[in-house]
C-alpha cells in the first residue's frame, strides 16, 4: 500500500469529519446565517432554524469518500487513480453546484421587511460570505489525486531497502516470478538465497556460494524466467 | 480473463457523471419545494401613545408595541410628520420613550385627532432596523389654571392666577368662595360668598392675571364675612375658589367649573 494513496484517503476522511463540525461554506451574520453542512443548508433567522437539504450535498461527501477509498480497494491498475481523480473532481463540482444552489434559491440581499399593524419594519441584516476550511481540504484532495494520477502514486520516491532478501523479493515480484519464502531467505525453483549475517549464500543442488546482492538477484531471475509466466500483484503497475 | 481496467473505469466514469448530472437536475427541480419562506412574527411596531397640546408645544409620545416578545427593539432616532398640520420634526429619546415636540400652531386648537406618520430607527436584536408607521390619535389639550398668590386686606381679596392655556380664556364668575385658617379648630375669615361676577380675560399662552374682589356682606344675602383683614394670631390660611372658566375655542366656547385651592402663609411666622 502506497503512502501517497493513504495520504489521499486521509485527506478524504479529514474533509468529511471536519465538515461535520464546521461549514464548508457560510454566510454569517448576527440574526441571519446560512451554513453548508454535510446534511444540507442550515438557515438561522431570528432564533428560527431550518434545514434545507439539496440532494447534491450528499454527493459531495459520497464522491469524496470514493476518491479516498478507491485507490486502497483497487490497487491493481493505475485506472483506479484515474477514477479517484474523477471522483474528487466530481465531489468538488457537486460542492460548487450546492453553493450555486444557495446563490440561486437561497439568495439573500441583506435585509428583511415585515408588515406591522401600523406600517412595516425594515431590518438590515448584514452578512459576510465565508469559505470554510473543509472546502480547502477538498481542494487539496483534488490536487493530490491529480498528482497521484500523474505519478502513479510514486512521488514520494522509492523506499530504501536494508534487507537484501526483501530486495530480491521485490525484483521477483515485479517480474511476476513465483517464489517461496523459507527460513532466512527465498526459494526460487531449484535454488535458495539465504542471508547469513552480512553476506548472502546462493544454495543449489551441488554447492553453496557466497555471493553479492547483484549476483543473487541475477541467479534468482535466471531460474525464475524458466517458470511459466504468471500474474502477480503490483500496486498500480498495469496500464 | 477479467474485464479490462479501462472498461471498468469507463463504465464507472459514465455512471458517476450520469449520477452527478441527474442530481444537479433533480436539485433544480425540487428546489422550490425545498426552500422555506420565513418572515418576522410578533415584530415590534410603533403606535402613537398620546398627543398633548400645551401652550409650550405639542408633545407626541410614541410607544413601541411588542417590544421584547421576543424581539428587542431599542429606538435611537427617527422623525414624525403630522399630516393635518404639515409639521415634521426629529424625535428625541427621553428615558427610553420616543417623544416628538412640535411648536404649537393655531390649527391644533380646532382638531380632535390627527394622523401621524414617521420612521423610528433603532436596533433590533443587534441589527439595524427601521419601523415605519402611520397612526391616527386623539388630541389632549392641556390647559392649567392655578392660584399663584393671594393677599387679603381691607375686605379686598387679590388673587393672582397663573393661566397656562392653549386658547384664550375668560375666568369668572366665582361661586361660594371661602377663606379659613389652617388650624384646629379652624376659623373662617369669610365663608360662602355667593356669586361674584368678576371676570378677567387671559390670552392663549402662559400669563399671570389678577382678580380683585371686594368682599363685603353687600355682595349677597347669605354671606358671612367675619373680618376684613387676616385674623390676629393666625398666619396659615386656605382659600377655596370655585370658579368658572370659559375656553374660547375656534369651534365654540366651552365653559367648565373648577375648584382652585391655595394654602398660603401670611407674614413671616406660621
Amino acid at each position: 500500500m502506497r503512502v501517497e494513496a493513504l495520504l489521499q484517503f486521509a485527506l478524504a476522511i479529514a474533509f468529511i469529519v471536519l465538515w461535520v463540525f464546521m461549514p464548508a461554506w457560510s454566510i454569517s451574520g448576527a440574526n441571519y446565517s446560512i451554513s453548508l453542512t454535510p446534511w444540507g443548508y442550515v438557515v438561522r433567522f431570528f432564533g428560527e432554524t431550518h434545514v434545507i437539504p439539496p440532494p447534491t450535498v450528499y454527493a459531495v461527501w459520497l464522491f469524496a469518500l470514493d476518491a479516498g477509498l478507491l485507490p486502497l480497494v483497487w490497487r491493481r491498475s493505475r485506472y483506479s487513480l484515474y477514477l479517484a481523480t474523477l471522483f474528487s473532481v466530481l465531489s468538488l463540482s457537486m460542492l460548487m453546484d450546492t453553493i450555486l444552489f444557495q446563490q440561486r434559491y437561497l439568495q439573500f440581499h441583506g435585509y428583511t421587511i415585515a408588515p406591522t399593524p401600523t406600517g412595516y419594519i425594515y431590518v438590515l441584516l448584514s452578512t459576510k460570505p465565508v469559505l470554510g476550511l473543509p472546502t480547502y481540504i477538498l481542494l487539496a484532495l483534488t490536487i493530490l489525486s491529480i498528482f497521484n494520477m500523474a505519478t502513479r502514486a510514486r512521488w514520494l520516491g522509492t523506499r530504501v531497502i536494508e534487507d537484501p532478501i526483501v530486495a530480491v523479493e521485490r525484483v521477483l515480484k515485479v517480474l511476476h516470478i513465483e517464489y517461496s519464502r523459507i527460513e532466512g531467505g527465498v526459494k526460487v525453483g531449484g535454488i535458495k538465497i539465504i542471508r547469513r549475517d552480512d553476506s548472502l549464500l546462493l544454495v543449489n543442488e551441488h554447492r553453496i556460494d557466497e555471493v553479492d546482492l547483484g549476483t543473487a538477484i541475477t541467479e534468482a531471475v535466471k531460474v525464475g524466467l524458466k517458470q511459466p509466466v504468471s500474474v502477480g500483484v503490483v500496486d498500480y503497475g498495469e496500464d | 480473463m477479467p474485464p479490462s481496467p479501462f472498461k471498468i473505469t469507463l463504465l464507472i466514469s459514465i455512471l458517476s457523471i450520469a449520477i452527478a448530472l441527474t442530481l444537479i437536475w433533480g436539485t433544480a427541480q425540487t428546489a422550490p419545494n425545498l426552500i422555506h419562506y420565513s418572515t418576522l412574527s410578533n415584530d415590534p411596531y410603533i403606535k402613537v401613545e398620546s398627543i398633548n397640546v400645551t401652550p409650550n408645544g405639542v408633545y407626541i409620545r410614541l410607544a413601541v408595541i411588542n417590544n421584547g416578545t421576543p424581539l428587542v427593539f431599542r429606538p435611537t432616532g427617527g422623525w414624525v410628520e403630522v399630516v393635518d398640520t404639515g409639521q415634521s420634526i426629529n424625535v428625541t429619546m427621553t428615558n427610553g420613550t420616543v417623544i416628538a415636540k412640535l411648536p404649537l400652531m393655531p390649527q391644533w386648537t380646532s382638531l380632535a385627532s390627527v394622523g401621524v406618520k414617521g420612521i423610528v430607527s433603532g436596533v433590533l436584536n443587534g441589527s439595524r432596523a427601521y419601523i415605519a408607521f402611520f397612526d391616527v390619535a386623539p388630541i389632549h389639550v392641556i390647559n392649567t389654571i392655578g392660584i399663584a398668590d393671594v393677599s387679603y386686606a381691607d375686605c379686598v381679596l387679590n388673587v393672582t392666577l397663573s393661566v397656562d392655556t392653549v386658547v384664550p380664556v375668560v375666568i369668572g364668575p366665582i361661586i361660594n368662595m371661602s377663606l379659613f385658617t389652617v388650624s384646629t379648630p379652624g376659623y373662617y375669615v369669610f365663608e360662602t360668598i355667593g356669586i361674584v361676577n368678576t371676570t378677567v380675560y387671559a390670552p392663549a399662552g402662559s400669563h399671570n392675571v389678577t382678580l380683585t374682589i371686594q368682599v363685603s356682606p353687600a355682595l349677597g344675602r347669605y354671606t358671612y364675612v367675619y373680618s376684613c383683614n387676616y385674623l390676629s394670631g393666625f398666619s396659615k390660611y386656605t382659600l377655596w375658589l370655585p370658579i368658572g372658566v370659559t375656553y374660547m375655542y375656534p369651534t365654540g366656547n366651552v365653559t367648565s367649573y373648577t375648584l382652585l385651592t391655595k394654602t398660603f402663609v401670611v407674614g413671616g411666622g406660621s
